[in-house]
């Protein structure tokens, strides 16, 4: 692990960044007091990168996703998605853009159960008042491997054949960016080969930049880059890692024998 | 948008169980509705014989044009039934917003998460809350199809039964159902839709964060537009409840059934501000008997007022409508008591028309009772009249004059009650237009206004002589009997045939009030409180089923199905005390109103609780939202073991 550098170098030079993100800082207020979450983060993510986030718990990791993904406001600094700054945007300006340019993959809760696998893959065109080809769903059910399952509901499928139903759902609209938040939390290993292996096509083929959020140094080895974080500051990176090495990193930044965290947040 | 109701429509499907409560709670009030418009039509339709009817021309002015009104001239009146299906309507409709606004409020709080989803890939706010209002519209139409059907399939029962009561003495007959079942289908989607606004901006308030959240806590605070509302209605219901007093005269019943409505949506507005407040004072008492599974419950019902509130609403709503319906009549048949027995001085009265005549008589006031049409500037009315002889009926009963002098009762001449001078502007010598059942027209001079005495004046009073003229073959119904100077009423009761002591007949005629109002409140409060019944076992039900992870943590945690079950009877509990109090409340204020209202001028009025009407009210509420919250439970606490909640 390299020591932490003043700045990082952007995977693509040439091109503006997909993703910028400028002293990010997240401040939750409650009755017990201010948590700094997020404590000033600034980090270019390039386009057709694929950077895999990862610290203990209460890193700020998941924050730091929400906020790059306008789910969630910094209490200071600014995030720019491809030239545009989403501080300023209104909800629904926000919304548009996340329909448009965000693709989005979590660890669950992704599908919607009444609708069949078909109409979960199609409802990102449908809310955008466009009636669906079926090609075009299609090809993006048979690129995640599961064109024939078209008619089934989520409930008939395995967790990992969800998972690749909420991926072709995130490449129908051809997103630039996609969000993945433990995209393989509750799944088998070789499962989860699959889903990173589909993240992986996307930046590879398409040139998609894919930021993932993750506890698990095998999946964090498919990125080119792993981000650590820890305190709510970035701690370093490592670049074409092996899940040994990552795991060697992420025990240096586990708080020591003893100290008890509190959770998430 | 059609992208958008396809979802709604694939939504509603899935979630069948959710929607069956509103589905369920629509059809039967779209049935109510529609029983209500379709036995409404049929008493519009009714006609009567054709030759009873009478076709006179209003006297016009004032910007009205004289016009002609056909006016059926018979007893075959059955505007009593259409005022009582016209209330039940009303009210149905009234109970039906209630519930569609709780059923989705439960659906879009279970759901949370789904539209936090539905936000994260891409749907604005607009467009959740229009599916969720597309859901409603789905649940709505099928609902509604459903109620008119029944109702079309149960009008004939309705019929066959309201034919030949008090209510309509006469046979009636279905009429074409179309219109009126096109309104009652068209207002229970309205009510649908008004029902579900609330939900459908909350959902559309849930933010994409929510998808990656495990379901919280609701926020606390009701938004400032729900206070201001709830104030707003909550000061009209005070400006409404001050206007029953003495002056409103008969609108005073009227005002008294429908004030406890708007006060009832005031506080379901504020109930998220009023429901702890008055739970946490019932929960004292509760707390200190109790030990752990009170104070959990105090806590449930406390930390989730918008849950609380929901539940309580269809109690609040049926305990304070049917409760201030049910005393609000006993005090008017109160009040009607006490004016029947101050009018009557006469000490025996003999029912029927045949002659009273013998010793120990002195004077029989056989008054004769008459049907006239009144014209006014726009309208012409059928109305009681009474042929009297002003001498012997001044002795005999109450006939004050506030105005004029009773004792020119003679030739073209007419003594009128207060409140129908007060109404139309009558005073002593103006001259009314009236027409009698012989369809001889006549113009009547005031000569007197007299006290109002409903149950023995009618408010039309006119000379014997003229009302026998052009009735002859009226007869008395009763005749007000004064004795010989000596002569024991007693004694003289038991000479004469069909005579009763005047307290008897007063008695019998209050009890005869009290009758009447008892069939228009069953026939009012029945399906009102069967909806009710729906209505809280639904919201309870849904509210319970909704908790089973939160049971089995508790399980999992070391609580004792006992233990849990013993606290959702305490929340239900609670929440029911809590809204039968503020029943209650509202129950008791509407009552002191109405009876100082009515009761002015009276003295020594009987005072008639009809308790076992009103605590069964709140015992049904009870034992309903107890059960409804227990049954859930146990069956949930029956299937599924603490190891569930690892899945």
């Amino acid at each position: 692990m390299t020591a932490t550098a003043p700045s990082y170098p952007t995977v693509a030079p040439i091109e503006p960044p997909a993703l910028l993100l400028d002293g990010i800082t997240k401040t939750y207020r409650s009755k017990a007091g201010a948590v700094d979450a997020l404590r000033g983060v600034t980090y270019h993510f390039g386009r057709g990168s694929f950077t895999a986030v990862m610290g203990p718990s209460g890193s700020g990791k998941s924050t730091l996703l929400q906020c790059a993904a306008g789910l969630d406001q910094p209490t200071t600094g600014t995030v720019v998605l491809n030239g545009v700054t989403l501080s300023g945007l209104s909800e629904v300006e926000l919304t548009k853009l996340r329909r448009a340019e965000m693709g989005f993959v979590f660890q669950a809760y992704n599908l919607l159960p009444s609708l069949t696998v078909y109409d979960n893959v199609a409802l990102p065109l449908r809310l955008t008042g466009r009636r669906p080809s079926r090609n075009d769903v299609h090809r993006v059910l048979d690129q995640v491997g599961l064109d024939g399952k078209a008619k089934r509901r989520p409930a008939e499928l395995s967790g990992g054949q969800q998972q690749r139903v909420a991926i072709a759902r995130a490449l129908i609209t051809q997103p630039s960016v996609f969000f993945a938040d433990e995209p393989t939390g509750a799944l088998d290993s070789g499962t989860s080969r699959q889903i990173l292996g589909l993240l992986r096509e996307a930046t590879d083929r398409a040139g998609q930049t894919v930021v993932m959020v993750t506890h698990d140094p095998v999946a964090a080895a498919y990125a080119e880059r792993v981000l650590f974080l820890s305190d709510g500051l970035l701690a370093g990176h490592l670049d074409r890692a092996t899940p040994t090495q990552i795991a060697a990193a992420m025990s240096d930044l586990e708080p020591p024998t003893g100290a008890v965290g509190w959770g998430k947040r | 948008m059609t992208q958008l109701f396809y979802l709604s429509r694939q939504t509603v499907s899935r979630h069948r169980s959710l929607y069956a409560g509103s589905f369920v709670a629509l059809a039967v009030g779209v049935f109510l509705l529609g029983l209500a418009a379709t036995a409404t039509a049929a008493t519009i339709a009714y006609r009567g014989p054709a030759a009873s009817a009478i076709t006179v021309t209003t006297l016009g002015g004032d910007g009205a044009a004289p016009r002609q009104i056909r006016v059926p001239f018979s007893d075959a009146d059955v505007s009593g039934l259409q005022v009582v299906l016209n209330m039940v309507g009303a009210i149905s409709g009234f109970i039906t917003i209630f519930v569609i606004a709780s059923t989705f409020a439960f659906a879009v709080a279970s759901r949370r998460q789904e539209i936090g989803l539905l936000r994260l890939i891409g749907a604005t706010p607009r467009q959740i809350r229009r599916m969720v209002l597309g859901e409603a519209l789905v649940v709505a139409l099928a609902a509604s199809v459903t109620g008119a059907l029944a109702a079309q399939l149960a009008t004939p029962l309705l019929l066959d039964k309201a034919s030949y009561t008090e209510l309509a003495p006469v046979k009636l007959e279905p009429a074409s159902p179309w219109v009126p079942l096109a309104i009652a289908v068209a207002a229970g989607l309205l009510v649908a839709m008004l029902g579900a606004r609330s939900a459908a901006r909350r959902a559309g308030r849930v933010g994409p964060i929510d998808a990656l959240r495990e379901a919280a806590l609701e926020p606390p605070r009701i938004g400032p537009v729900r206070i201001i509302f709830g104030l707003l209605f909550m000061g009209g219901a005070i400006t409404m409840l001050s206007l029953i007093r003495p002056s409103s005269g008969d609108g005073a019943v009227p005002l008294a059934m429908f004030t406890p409505m708007v006060m009832v949506i005031a506080l379901t507005l504020l109930a998220p501000l009023v429901v702890p407040v008055v739970g946490r004072l019932w929960a004292v008492p509760l707390v200190a008997w109790t030990h752990v599974s009170g104070r959990l419950a105090r806590s449930n019902v406390v930390a989730a007022p918008r849950r609380s509130a929901s539940l309580a609403a269809p109690i609040l709503a049926i305990s304070a409508v049917a409760g201030s319906m049910v005393l609000s009549l006993s005090f008017a048949a109160d009040s009607a008591g006490a004016t029947i027995r101050d009018a009557v001085r006469a000490p025996v009265v003999a029912t029927g028309g045949a002659p009273v005549t013998g010793p120990g008589v002195k004077a029989v006031d056989a008054g004769v009772p008459l049907q006239m049409v009144r014209i006014d500037r726009d309208d012409a009315e059928l109305e009681d009249v009474e042929g009297i002889d002003p001498v012997v009926a001044t002795q005999t009963r109450d006939l004050t004059p506030l105005a004029g002098d009773v004792r020119q009762l003679t030739g073209n001449t007419v003594a009128i009650g207060k409140e129908m001078s007060g109404f139309e502007g009558y005073k002593v010598g103006d001259e009314i237009p009236l027409v009698f059942v012989d369809r001889t027209p006549v113009k009547l001079r005031v000569v007197a206004i007299v006290k109002d005495a409903f149950g023995v004046n009618p408010s039309l009073l006119i000379p014997l002589d003229l009302a026998r003229k052009h009735a002859p073959k009226a007869e008395p119904e009763r005749q007000f009997v004064l004795p010989a100077d000596g002569v024991d009423p007693a004694s003289l009761v038991q000479q004469l045939p069909h005579a009763q002591l005047a307290a008897a007949w007063e008695a019998d005629q209050a009890a005869g009030v009290r009758k009447g109002n008892q069939l228009g409140l069953i026939l009012l409060l029945g399906p009102a409180g069967l909806y009710s019944a729906i209505a809280i076992a639904n919201t309870l039900l849904m509210g319970s089923l909704q908790r089973r992870h939160e049971f089995i943590t508790s399980r999992l945690l070391g609580a004792t199905p006992a233990q849990i079950r013993r606290m959702v009877l305490w929340e239900s509990s609670l929440v029911g005390a809590v809204a039968l109090s503020l029943g209650t409340a509202i129950t008791v204020t509407v009552g002191i109103l109405i009876r100082h209202a009515m009761n002015a001028g009276l003295a020594d009025v009987p005072f008639t609780v009809p308790w076992g009407v009103l605590l069964g009210i709140g015992g049904l509420c009870l034992i309903l939202a107890i059960g409804s919250a227990l049954a859930p439970t146990t069956y949930i606490l029956r299937r599924s073991q603490p190891s569930a909640v690892m899945e």
